[in-house]
């Protein structure tokens, strides 16, 4: 009979364990390679830099914004993220954009900007 | 006494009075007509018809599931079935008799629902299968060893979703998810992650339910 409890608890704790080991991954990857994200077709996080040259458009009828990506390599896409830009969008010195490459462009339901440190600015300024 | 009789037995008690069906049959009716018309004509999104699926099985599940050991309870046999069977093979009995149901249930749910719903596609069948299993497996032991506890208890209506809230809550989650992406046409292969954790869950419940289903029936 103890045995059975024994045996049971350590089911419990190794598949616990699991558990807590599967929930820590995530599936999304980071990919800043444009042009497997094109073939694979799977949602990703895409990193890159936003192409200033080419402007963004804001949708407000559909409620979306594009604009054009730029990755390490210099290959470029068009990405069509849900909602409006966020606030420091044109100052943002790199993008993550989370979603998949579909009909010849990227479909972002989630978007990451990393801005340009506060303190190296100020250094700038004051040298 | 083994299992398969006492899930026999059962079986007979449930063709005679039908409680369990009645209500199952019941259930899924309003619940399905009653988002059909709050629906009306208006276009559901894809996630949203996912996530209400599974809000239908979870509500159905805890009007029907937890007659399995009521029913023991309130026609004193519970007494008898001390006396002559061990406390695994009361469970597994119970416990293969759920799954019939919850699969039985759950099939014909998810035919009226791809009926009924012109925005529940799915892509991926084989994933949808996957976890339709798992699902299923894993809802019928939560739900059989809630009813073994609230058997017990007086208020036993209520007792049994708040019970089984926090239990099947991690399941229902994980199974939206990848409802989400079997509509979404996503390969097996890319949701392996969650069809691990339902794996885990299944094999999690079933060991603790075996271990504590002592003490609940003993006492």
């Amino acid at each position: 009979m103890k045995q059975k409890y024994i045996f049971g608890s350590v089911i419990i704790a190794v598949f616990l364990g699991l558990l807590v080991f599967l929930f820590t991954q995530s599936n999304i990857k980071y990919e800043s390679n444009f042009g497997s994200i094109i073939a694979s077709g799977k949602t990703v996080k895409a990193a890159g830099v936003w192409v200033k040259e080419k402007k963004y458009e804001a949708d407000k009828i559909s409620d979306t914004f594009s604009f054009y990506m730029k990755d390490e390599t210099g290959a470029e896409m068009k990405v069509v993220c849900k909602g409006s830009a966020p606030n420091n969008f044109e100052t943002a010195t790199s993008v993550v954009v989370t979603g998949k490459f579909e009909d010849g462009y990227f479909h972002a339901t989630n978007i990451l900007t990393k801005c340009p440190s506060k303190y190296q600015d100020q250094l700038k300024t004051k040298v | 006494m083994k299992a398969y009789s006492l899930f026999n037995k059962d079986l007979a008690s449930e063709i005679r009075t039908r409680y369990a069906v009645n209500s199952l049959a019941m259930f899924i009716l309003v619940t399905i007509s009653v988002i059909l018309f709050s629906v009306g004509s208006e276009k559901v999104s894809e996630n949203l018809t996912g996530g209400l699926f599974w809000a239908v099985i979870f509500f159905t599940s805890m009007s029907g599931l937890s007659r399995a050991f009521v029913s023991e309870e309130e026609r004193g046999t519970a007494l008898t079935l001390q006396l002559i069977a061990s406390p695994t093979t009361v469970f597994s009995g119970k416990l293969l008799f759920n799954l019939i149901l919850v699969f039985a249930m759950n099939i014909v749910v998810a035919a009226l629902y791809s009926t009924l719903f012109d925005a529940f596609i799915i892509k991926n069948f084989a994933l949808f299968i996957a976890l339709f299993i798992l699902g299923n497996i894993g809802i019928a032991v939560s739900s059989t060893i809630i009813a073994a506890i609230i058997s017990k208890a007086g208020s036993k209506g209520t007792l049994y979703p708040v019970l089984s809230f926090p239990i099947l809550l991690p399941l229902i989650l994980i199974l939206i998810d990848l409802t989400k992406m079997a509509m979404g046409g996503l390969e097996a292969y890319s949701a392996y992650v969650e069809l691990a954790a339902l794996v885990c869950y299944n094999v999690i419940m079933i060991t603790a339910s075996y271990m504590l289903f002592d003490f609940i029936w003993k006492d």
